[in-house]
């Protein structure tokens, strides 16, 4: 068997000759011959290129000329039996449109299967995926010049970014974009080509445009999974995406689809007769805590409760909604609806309904202030910058990349290094003298700067403040990325650091909103989706 | 802005840096006057990189402003920063090499202007078609893309050399100029000249201690790329071939440096800036074309230069290459140093090392960034090197032990000094 990886390998030749061939598309757990055998700054995909091909039964890999594979294999190549076997070939489908769901066209450098799954999973149609994965071939047969018919065909593929003619992308994807509701643009870390494109895209694409980083393996499902999904929430909003939800029936939650729907319509009903107030709960597991709400039908806050998450998200959700309750003196029963939101949110398994942080940070913020445009959430684990419609709607948002660098885990890192508690550090930092820069943009590295300022016997309030700006630069970048405009809020834990906030507000030139708990706002609008649910 | 880039080359000029010897102040008073002059200039220079073929371009009166020499001019006024958050903010990736970040973020922020045409390569870096590609759309710069074969034969010479005709051709459309073919002969000529007494200077340079920085090897990179070809930079290699006999011999460690060099970063700068202890000797990305060009056949000779590079085609080439260096300079020890989004040279290095340790040769990897000090971690990169230069210096005691023992153990007593200066 041979491997390949480029659409552009002419895998075609082989298969008349009676070789086998196959994409190569690394599934490793594990980069132990990459760790030896290559440098550490080179893209995953490459690693688990190497690490597939030394594991698995390949004779070869596709990346020279047929004639010499004449001489390497010993077998011939025929171009009559080539010329029948082409002739034979079907072209396969590229474009696939569907009325009845979303239509998602995906863009940009090669996207494994798990993009498509997550997709599907949703309800939502892959329109057509334009990447080095997802193109059917054209096959052109020239009886009297074969290969040049061939060759010609192949070279006629949808351009990939690192082709001279790639010019010419632009009116094709113009066309196709034309027909779906939405573009995911999926880039590879370390593969650079195609973030100019984005760039580019960006600036006159008249779709929404999801940019989606992964780094081809499996470590960071998660939040591809809260991007893709917050997208299509932002694609379907109200009910119509509630409807496709309940007709797709993916969600997590108690009972069956059937049970779940059935439910829903006893807690409506219950609303509209009046049998008594109507309440419903939003929880949030974050990374840091796990936070609940409880409201009532006239949008008030009943009760909340932040607990710490543990190292088991679903028993620290138990803990919230347990205290949630208590604090609100209501049974379990008394809720009419549970949406779950967070990292978490899948693992809840009391909740009815799951929907991303990103959708309910953007409910949140627009119950909490109507006027909030643009909402930056630092948490434990990610940050991440929305921006809103005047509905609360969220209309573009961009996540910081798997690493911690600009988030509060990374302020606890610090602290602990600085030896103060995490409430301290902005507290501290506040009373700063002398203006220090961390340079490091990762967190590792920041925290060894961080202990060299200290071995320089520089004074810990200079050294919280360089931090505060740190992650204030991070977030800027954010912000810049889905557009400024005002009014600006704060969630998420970090916002109750008031170093990180000045720090903030004096890089954006701007006010950030906070509320009395930032860390509600996510779990605040799991309730409002759940209310809307109600209505 | 570029007031202050004329006041810094006045500068230079008047008031060289001490410490380091007159060539390499010198050649940078002539860089720093170069870039501050084409930048003044807009209608004077072509945008390209540093392996585009300034002898056409010069051909025409025009400059050749490479973006890694515009890139690296900014760092040194410490604009870098801003530029690559600026690119990123649009949605360049951050992996993507600093050098064009830098360049994309100055362009697309209007902070430089922009010329009326440009040239790149498909040589070894891919961020250059893309860069290019992007700011002819958004700024309307447009280019000439050189498609360098990856192999060494005579169709691929025919190949690239068609193209730089062609684009010779569309440079006297563009300029309203003739192509004068005499004027690049003589060009190459004058190439010839100055590659072989650059090597001269090399070999004096591992003999002798001819102080420079970091930064003057980047310089010298840039005008063996930029300014080769001219009599003004032959006759300024040919002064310094003078002027460093005047300097006394030089007897610690002798380093090749693979590819780019951190100019900004402390540590390194602690041990190699004006160093008696180690001295850059040469750097493979200054000398990346060693042959002879046939000037009777201009454009077959550039395409030659440009796919014979040291940084075209295989890593075995390359490998080949810097052994062949290794042969005529006999460096101690190597250094590459991994810029950050350099996936060639980070690609390669595992390579290198293995070719070098056949060769028995020490070879360093550090990892960093050319330019944006956010990306390289002095304490990393510390630790390597001082472990690295320690090995050298424990490898050597070791022969000198050895070697001392038959000599009534002369060597051995110097030891201890050694150490104490090393203590210091």
């Amino acid at each position: 068997m041979l491997g390949y990886i480029c659409k552009y390998a002419p895998v075609e030749v082989f298969e008349p000759m009676g070789v086998q061939t196959e994409r190569i598309e690394p599934d490793v757990t594990n980069f132990n011959q990459a760790e030896i055998r290559m440098h550490p700054n080179i893209c995953s995909f490459a690693k688990g290129v190497l690490e597939e091909v030394m594991s698995g039964e390949y004779e070869g890999v596709i990346l020279t000329m047929i004639h010499e594979y004449e001489t390497f294999s010993g077998k011939t190549f025929d171009e009559k039996k080539f010329c029948e076997y082409l002739k034979g070939k079907e072209e396969e489908q590229q474009y696939a449109l569907k009325s009845s769901a979303l239509n998602i066209g995906i863009i940009g450098a090669r996207a494994n299967e798990s993009i498509k799954k997550i997709l599907e999973e949703n309800g939502a149609n892959v329109a057509f995926d334009l990447t080095c994965t997802g193109l059917g071939r054209k096959i052109l047969v020239d009886e009297a010049d074969v290969m040049t018919g061939y060759a010609r065909g192949l070279l006629g593929q949808f351009p990939c970014m690192r082709m001279e003619q790639a010019a010419n992308r632009d009116e094709l994807i113009r066309r196709s974009a034309g027909s779906v509701d939405g573009i995911i643009y999926h880039t590879v870390q370390f593969c650079d080509n195609y973030a100019y494109e984005y760039a580019w895209l960006k600036e006159w694409l008249d779709r929404p445009l999801l940019l989606l980083e992964t780094d081809y393996t499996r470590q960071s499902g998660g939040q591809v999974r809260t991007r893709i999904e917050a997208f299509l929430e932002s694609l379907s909003s109200g009910r119509d995406r509630a409807q496709r939800r309940a007709e797709t029936g993916n969600r997590t939650g108690t009972g069956s689809r059937a049970g779940r729907a059935e439910k829903l319509r006893d807690a409506a009903e219950r609303g509209k007769k009046g049998d008594g107030p109507m309440y419903v709960m939003g929880i949030d597991s974050g990374s840091t805590s796990t936070n609940a709400v409880i409201m009532d039908q006239d949008r008030k806050i009943k009760a909340f409760s932040v607990v710490r998450t543990g190292a088991k998200s679903g028993v620290s959700a138990e803990r919230a909604l347990n205290d949630v309750l208590e604090k609100a003196g209501l049974t379990r029963e008394d809720i009419s609806w549970i949406v779950s939101t967070g990292y978490g949110r899948v693992s809840i398994e009391f909740a009815d309904e799951n929907v991303t942080e990103i959708s309910c940070h953007g409910k949140g913020a627009h119950y909490f202030n109507p006027e909030i445009r643009t909402i930056l959430d630092i948490g434990g684990q990610d940050s991440k910058a929305i921006r809103l419609n005047e509905n609360g709607e969220v209309k573009d948002f961009v996540m910081n990349d798997k690493c911690a660098a600009g988030t509060g885990r990374f302020l606890e890192m610090i602290a602990r290094t600085l030896e103060v508690s995490l409430d301290e550090l902005g507290a501290i930092a506040l009373t700063s003298q002398d203006k220090i820069e961390i340079t490091s943009m990762c967190s590792v590295f920041a925290e060894s700067e961080v202990i060299s300022l200290i071995a320089n016997n520089k004074e810990k309030a200079d050294i919280a403040d360089g931090v505060c700006h740190a992650i204030a630069n991070k977030a800027s970048g954010l912000l810049r990325r889905v557009g400024m405009e005002p009014e600006f809020m704060m969630t998420g834990g970090v916002a109750k650091n008031p170093g990180v906030v000045r720090a903030v507000e004096e890089k954006i030139g701007s006010k950030l909103y906070i509320c009395e708990e930032p860390e509600i706002v996510g779990a605040a609008g799991a309730a409002v989706y759940a209310l809307e649910k109600m209505s | 802005m570029l007031l202050g880039f004329k006041l810094n080359k006045l500068r230079t000029k008047l008031f060289p840096k001490k410490g380091i010897s007159k060539g390499y102040q010198k050649l940078e008073a002539m860089m720093m006057s170069f870039v501050a002059d084409s930048l003044g200039r807009p209608d004077g220079y072509v945008w390209g990189n540093i392996f585009s073929p300034c002898e056409i371009i010069g051909g025409f009166g025009l400059n050749t402003l490479s973006i890694e020499c515009l890139s690296c001019y900014f760092s040194g006024y410490h604009l870098e920063d801003f530029f690559i958050d600026y690119a990123q903010n649009t949605g360049i990736a951050p992996t993507l090499c600093s050098y064009h970040k830098t360049f994309v973020g100055a362009i697309d922020s209007g902070a430089v202007p922009v010329p009326e045409y440009a040239v790149t390569t498909s040589l070894s870096c891919d961020g250059n078609l893309n860069t290019f590609r992007y700011l002819e759309r958004k700024k309307g710069v447009p280019f000439t893309f050189l498609d360098v074969p990856y192999r060494d034969d005579e169709a691929s010479v025919e190949y690239l050399a068609e193209q730089l005709k062609e684009f010779a051709a569309e440079l006297e459309r563009r300029f309203g100029k003739t192509f004068d073919e005499e004027k690049l002969r003589q060009a190459i000529r004058i190439e010839n000249e100055t590659r072989r007494e650059l090597m001269r200077f090399f070999k004096l340079q591992s003999e002798r201690y001819y102080p420079g920085e970091l930064i003057s090897h980047l310089y010298m990179m840039m005008g063996m790329h930029l300014l080769i070809g001219t009599q003004e930079f032959l006759d300024l290699i040919r002064f310094m071939i003078k002027d460093i006999e005047n300097y006394p011999k030089f007897d610690g460690k002798k380093i090749l440096w693979i590819h780019l060099l951190p100019f900004y970063q402390e540590t390194l700068q602690s041990y190699f800036n004006a160093s008696r202890k180690y001295q850059i000797i040469a750097s493979d990305i200054i000398i990346d074309s060693m042959e002879e060009m046939d000037e009777t056949k201009p454009f077959h000779a550039l395409a030659k230069k440009i796919i014979r590079n040291l940084y075209n085609g295989s890593y075995s080439h390359k490998a080949d290459m810097v052994g062949k260096l290794e042969d005529r300079l006999h460096p101690d020890a190597v250094i590459q140093f991994c810029h950050w989004g350099c996936k060639q040279s980070s690609g390669g290095s595992i390579l290198l090392k293995e070719k070098l340790q056949e060769m028995d040769i020490p070879m360093l990897i550090l990892d960093g960034d050319g330019i944006d000090r956010r990306n390289s971690h002095d304490g990393q990169i510390k630790t390597r090197l001082e472990a690295f230069l320690e090995m050298l210096e424990a490898g050597e005691e070791t022969e000198e032990k050895w070697l001392g023992s038959e000599n009534n153990g002369a060597a051995d007593r110097r030891l201890p000094e050694e150490e104490q200066e090393k203590a210091c």
